[in-house]
């Protein structure tokens, strides 16, 4: 592009050698495409499978065991998400950086982090009264609820914005 | 039975509302409005996530839009062939609200036609 024109550090973003490169190999483009759509499999498909036993279920699967398990591979996906993602930013940043479509993706993440923060710091304190057998109290199920609502925002944001 | 047939209309829905959606990617520019253009190649890029070349036409300057460079290569049109200079026709639909855009379906470049879809 000739001299993009745009926020100065959108445009240094947009003029890096990492963006370069991301721009001009043919392959590499959708490659890291693949990886962060990987990531959010490992992310969301983790939360979403949470979120369903705290909506009651599986009941006979423990809500710890199962935080236990989910949890780790939930944190790797967002490792993956959060540097492929750069990398795909890059080489479009003037266009992601002022896109509303963009941040909105970017705030329903925030909130769903904060959404799973207050729940963990919250609700999920009593877990041992509620692990198995029994109906998660309001609390936990309206932060699944929520979680489900916010994650499905993200990945619609996500896709909207090779369309918008 | 019924849980086939039942997660087969299932799929069937979702199959149809994929390719309604898969359209409506595409409403950014006026499928209505084909138009066809010839000019001189004055700038491109054969970059990610889409290629590009500006346009020097008779009456205006565009700005063509064309597919990203991996799928231009495996139909066979190199970076090369978006050389600055080079007379080109693309084919396809001008973007809805932002002037002197579109969209190229196909690019005869070189003697060459090539599908960018």
């Amino acid at each position: 592009m000739s001299a993009p024109r745009g926020p100065a550090w959108l445009v240094w973003l947009e003029t890096t050698r990492l963006a370069e490169v991301m721009r001009r190999e043919p392959l590499l483009f959708p490659l890291v495409e693949v990886v962060h759509i990987l990531g959010f499999v490992l992310l969301v498909g983790a939360a979403v499978m949470f979120d369903l036993r705290l909506l009651g279920l599986s009941r006979r699967l423990p809500v710890v065991e199962l935080a236990r398990h989910l949890l780790p591979w939930a944190r790797g996906g967002l490792a993956v998400v959060v540097p492929s993602g750069v990398l795909l930013f890059l080489p479009q940043a003037l266009h992601l950086g002022t896109s509303p479509v963009f941040g909105l993706k970017l705030a329903l993440i925030v909130l769903a982090g904060l959404n799973s923060l207050l729940f963990h710091r919250g609700v999920f304190r009593s877990v041992q009264t509620w692990n198995t057998e029994t109906v998660a109290p309001p609390a936990a199920r309206v932060a699944a609820g929520v979680s489900l609502v916010l994650w499905t925002g993200v990945i619609t944001c996500g896709r909207m914005l090779a369309y918008l | 039975m019924m849980r086939t047939s039942s997660w087969a209309g299932v799929l069937g829905a979702l199959w149809l509302s994929g390719s309604a959606f898969a359209h409506h990617g595409w409403s950014g520019y006026d499928s209505e409005r084909p138009m066809t253009l010839t000019g001189v190649i004055r700038e491109s890029g054969y970059d990610n996530p889409h290629g590009y070349i500006v346009l020097e036409g008779d009456a205006r300057t565009w700005h063509v839009v064309l597919a990203p460079p991996a799928r231009m290569q495996n139909r066979g049109l190199p970076r090369e062939a978006l050389a600055e200079g080079a007379e080109a026709t693309v084919e396809g639909h001008p973007h809805r609200t932002t002037p002197d855009e579109l969209r190229a379906e196909r690019i005869t470049v070189g003697g060459r036609t090539v599908e960018l879809r």
